[in-house]
């Protein structure tokens, strides 16, 4: 009953007038950011950052938050639209969201995605006051050796999302970890694969390489099809799921759900793997898997529920160890201290009006972002009207801008160029884009903790099996390999011949 | 629009007025000041503070550009080659753009390619270990160390950093044999010594939190004198290390700066070190203003230059020469 | 349908220089691995990951060679089959000339005619359409990057933008 006393003196503060300003201003430009590829929270964040000294603390961290969790509504729209991820967590967004809007299903799949992102973004603010200090300890269970095998497991799930060949996709994945590795070496601060440039130093960007690869190869494809001037089918039926849509996605919003939330609460990573986990459960679990690629509205639903969830379970290690478990918290936990907070263990009891409010105000926020984005996927599906020809030099001007402004550097341009032309090519060949992005973000955390774990465990390869929860991924790992992989190996083989003779 | 109108022909002006004048107008436009350490680690909150305050002096807005990697080099190491001396780009500089030059390849000369401006600040590190751990003291881990070689591991932001170099340099005053294992920051270290996967951090006060709530403990730290936070707690000095690690940081610009922009500069961090809002957001993270002006700056860089290259050496860090 | 008594070798197969190329980048991988040291068990190099990966880009490669020798593939011809090759590449020269423009030239005066030329060359957009949209649309972002969220786009040597 604590709790229910304590939830009402967060809405008590978070309903002030002032703090719901804040909050939102706070989700408007979280939903522009979300909106502009490239231009993601952490820009918006730290350029409003000075803004928010004026106000008190709650009001301050109210709006910084509500730039973040807005965000991510907006993330899926270029996704879905013109098949553009703004960031990782979108790269499976892309993959049935667009072939929904290439069908006319554009409203649909913008709706689960809002309706989704909504649902799941409450679950884990329920959960987040319920057990947040509870699941504390989840965030620190995870070594590097726990941290390895949930990558091997990531990269195992990654076979998953192919429709082709189970070599190409496997290829593109080990191609992905290898530009993932360019940079300096985290571990010896050693240059690898940078060629002297001094660009490459600090790696290769990922919003340049998923742009390219999804939004300038995507229209590369497009213009070489005469026929299909009107890429985007304008017979559009409706703007809202229907019945049978919400049947479909009930149970991948669910899972998505749980599934976002647990893997959120763990640094590093978590909103990532646990958008393509769900889809490749959805995928498993579907009586129709061969849909999933296709158009398929569990494949929305299910990631755009996890990704959003997981943003609700990264506060929990911010607000009760103060581990910022991403860029974003990290530049939240700032924040606070810039207003004289020190998040940690003491926040929520030295602290509980904040920390409530706080709770409150994203309840409030959550609200506000579904009112705010329902009426406005009307307007994206009329832009998809806008005949190809003048689409696409938008598209690519906005890519160009996006990469820009994620990193004030004009070589991403060049990369994202090259990536472009390399994406374009990779496509005609039958090779796919989203192996290599996933693999591309859990290569580097892969290697890193693999390395630490040898280090710690003095070259002994058991650690991985001594370790509880290691053992458990690595096992999940190796079942998921074995048991599908024969006869999906062939089947899917016959799929892609089938492709080819027609 | 007006205002727009109005800015051009300010910025038109201004340009005329520069052509003329030399330093006269500066700053007429935003200044970016690199900051090589990601966006809400205590470098950063620090620089915010301090640039806010100087922007004030100045009369433009201070953009802070996140520009992490190579432990803090890759910022200064990109202003170095790319911008222009205008004084529009500046870049914090970190005890890293000394020492790396001293243990590998690297694309920058300390001595040459910066245009050093103001000293600001250091840090206070420490050591810190679980509070369930089997370590009450510092004397513990020595003792354990001693039977266990190599055994006792701690978690640092990174190789190369101060944290790496200073307790390597403890181990051998000890006569003892750590294992360090780098992380990214310090996010990543406290995590990694709460969930004790490392025995032990070294890190800068990111820890505070932690060891107030009494979920780490606090073996020592690097300062010269206590940290008043932490009466209790022994500093290197007396536990028998003569050293004093606080990993100084200042501001620079690109080689060959006019004196007028770097003494305007100059002026107005000078001022931002001594607003109380932000010593008292300094104090936060325990650190206190350390003022040195540029000439002072200049002979500094060589001093910590020429310590840092006896130690490396000793530790046997040092870029082999081939 | 082909089935497995026909299969022969053929050079001209998509999937094979696909794979062959897959090979080669393997290699390339595995050699900067070596170079940059595999280090010991319990202490990784920087070059360990690299290695292992190298080492199975190259088995999942030969694998992909494996299966367009055994069941052969598509050719290289076919997959621009019914294509308008010319329009990608196209894009991609204009593309490749705005990279090497924006910088000396700046934001504005490089994504203009960029969005000239892809307005005009691919499908074209009649004129009274095709200039207030190339004219407008960088004009507006940039406006509103430069003086809603203080981003700076690249100026050129001309100071524009």
């Amino acid at each position: 009953m604590d709790t229910l006393a304590n939830v009402a003196h967060g809405f008590g503060v978070a309903l002030m007038p002032i703090n719901l300003l804040y909050c939102f201003i706070g989700v408007f430009i979280g939903t522009l950011v979300g909106v502009l590829p490239g231009i993601g929270p952490i820009s918006a964040m730290s350029l409003l950052l000075p803004v928010t000294l004026s106000g008190t603390p709650e009001s301050g961290i109210i709006m910084m938050a509500g730039i973040y969790y807005g965000s991510m509504y907006g993330g899926s729209t270029t996704s879905i639209l013109v098949n553009i991820p703004g960031e990782a967590a979108s790269v499976v967004t892309c993959i049935d969201g667009h072939q929904m809007a290439k069908q006319g299903r554009a409203g649909p799949a913008l709706g689960i995605a809002a309706f989704g992102s909504f649902i799941a973004g409450t679950f884990a603010l329920v959960a987040l006051m319920l057990v947040a200090p509870k699941l504390a300890s989840i965030a620190i269970a995870f070594g590097p050796a726990e941290y390895f095998s949930l990558m091997v497991l990531g990269l195992v799930v990654l076979t998953f999302l192919t429709q082709g060949s189970m070599a190409k996709a496997l290829l593109m994945a080990c191609i992905g970890v290898v530009l993932g590795l360019v940079g300096l070496d985290s571990i010896t601060a050693q240059p690898r694969l940078t060629f002297g440039r001094m660009e490459l130093i600090d790696g290769i960007g990922l919003v340049p390489v998923v742009m390219g690869l999804f939004g300038v190869a995507e229209v590369l494809l497009n213009t070489e099809q005469v026929i299909r001037r009107d890429i985007i089918n304008t017979k559009i039926t409706h703007l809202l799921p229907n019945r049978a849509d919400w049947q479909a996605s009930a149970g991948p919003l669910t899972r998505g759900t749980m599934l976002g939330f647990l893997l959120g609460i763990l640094p590093g990573g978590g909103a990532v793997i646990s958008s393509f986990a769900s889809y490749a459960l959805e995928k498993r679990l579907s009586k129709t898997p061969e849909r999933f690629g296709n158009g398929a509205i569990e494949g929305v639903a299910g990631p755009e529920a996890a990704n959003n969830a997981a943003a609700g379970g990264a506060f929990i290690p911010l607000m009760t160890l103060g581990i910022p478990p991403n860029v974003v918290m990290a530049l939240l936990l700032g924040a606070f201290v810039i207003h004289g907070l020190q998040p940690g263990p003491l926040l929520i009891t030295q602290n509980p009006g904040l920390f409530w409010g706080i709770v409150a105000s994203m309840y409030i926020g959550n609200v506000m972002l579904l009112v705010l984005n329902l009426p406005m996927i009307g307007m994206w599906v009329q832009l998809l009207k806008l005949p190809y020809n003048v689409l696409f030099p938008l598209i690519i001007l906005f890519t160009i801008l996006g990469v820009y402004c994620s990193s004030n550097n004009v070589f991403d341009v060049y990369v994202m160029i090259a990536f472009g032309v390399v994406g374009y090519f990779m496509r005609k060949l039958g090779y796919e884009p989203a192996p290599l992005v996933l693999a591309f973000v859990l290569g580097p955390m892969l290697e890193n903790n693999l390395r630490k774990s040898l280090i710690l465990s003095h070259g002994d390869l058991w650690t991985f099996v001594q370790r509880p929860i290691s053992a458990a991924c690595l096992a999940l790992a190796l079942a998921l390999l074995i048991a599908p992989l024969l006869p999906a190996l062939r089947k899917k083989r016959e799929l892609v011949a089938l492709d080819e003779e027609a | 629009m007006s205002q727009c109108r109005r800015t051009i022909m300010l910025a038109a002006i201004g340009v005329l007025l520069s052509v003329a004048a030399g330093a006269q107008e500066y700053p007429t436009k935003p200044i970016t000041l690199i900051v090589p350490w990601p966006a809400g680690g205590s470098t950063d909150i620090s620089m915010r503070a301090i640039a806010d305050s100087a922007s004030k002096v100045l009369g433009q807005p201070i953009v802070i550009d996140n520009k992490a990697g190579g432990s803090g080099t890759v910022g200064p190491a990109t202003m170095a080659a790319a911008a222009k001396p205008d004084g529009y780009t500046i870049a914090q500089i970190p005890i890293t753009v000394f020492r790396l030059p001293l243990m590998q390849e690297v694309s920058w000369d300390p001595a040459k390619d910066f245009t050093y401006i103001i000293h600001l600040t250091g840090y206070t590190f420490g050591v810190t270990t679980s509070a369930e751990s089997q370590f009450k003291t510092w004397k513990d881990v020595v003792d354990f160390a001693k039977q266990n070689p190599g055994k006792v591991t701690y978690a640092t932001p990174g190789a190369g950093t101060s944290l790496h170099i200073g307790m390597e340099q403890i181990a051998a005053m000890a006569g003892i044999k750590l294992t360090q294992v780098p992380f990214k920051g310090g996010a990543e270290t406290n995590a990694a010594v709460l969930g004790q996967h490392t025995m032990l951090q070294a890190d800068s006060t990111g820890w505070r939190p932690l060891v107030d709530a009494g979920k780490l403990r606090l073996l020592m730290v690097w300062t010269a004198a206590r940290s008043p936070n932490y009466p209790d707690v022994p500093t290197l000095k007396e536990l028998g290390y003569p050293m004093v690690y606080d990993s100084p940081f200042g501001v620079a610009g690109p080689k060959g700066m006019d004196p007028k922009i770097v003494a305007k500069l100059h002026d107005a961090f000078k001022k931002a070190i001594e607003d109380p809002a932000v010593v008292a957001t300094l104090a936060k993270y325990d650190m206190v203003p350390n003022y040195r002006n540029t000439e002072d700056y200049k002979k500094l860089v060589v001093e910590i230059t020429e310590s840092e290259r006896k130690i490396i050496e000793r530790l046997g860090l040092a870029k082999k020469t081939n | 349908m082909r089935s497995g008594g026909n299969a022969k070798p053929r050079l001209n197969n998509s999937e094979l220089w696909g794979g062959l190329i897959g090979l080669a980048l393997g290699g390339f991988v595995i050699w900067s691995g070596l170079k940059l040291k595999l280090g010991t068990i319990n202490d990784p190099g920087s070059g360990y990951v690299l290695f292992y990966t190298g080492i199975l880009m190259c088995v999942f490669a030969t694998a992909i060679i494996v299966a367009a020798i055994a069941e052969g593939g598509p050719t290289l011809a076919s997959r621009w089959e019914n294509a308008r090759w010319t329009k990608p590449a196209l894009i991609i020269a204009c593309l490749i000339a705005f990279s090497l423009a924006l910088e000396p030239l700046g934001f504005l005066l490089s994504s203009i005619p960029l969005m000239l030329l892809l307005l005009r060359l691919i499908d074209p957009v009649r004129w009274s359409l095709a200039i207030p949209i190339a004219v407008l649309v960088p004009l507006g972002m940039w406006w509103v990057l430069k003086r809603l969220l203080l981003i700076q786009l690249p100026s050129g040597a001309f100071g524009i933008g």
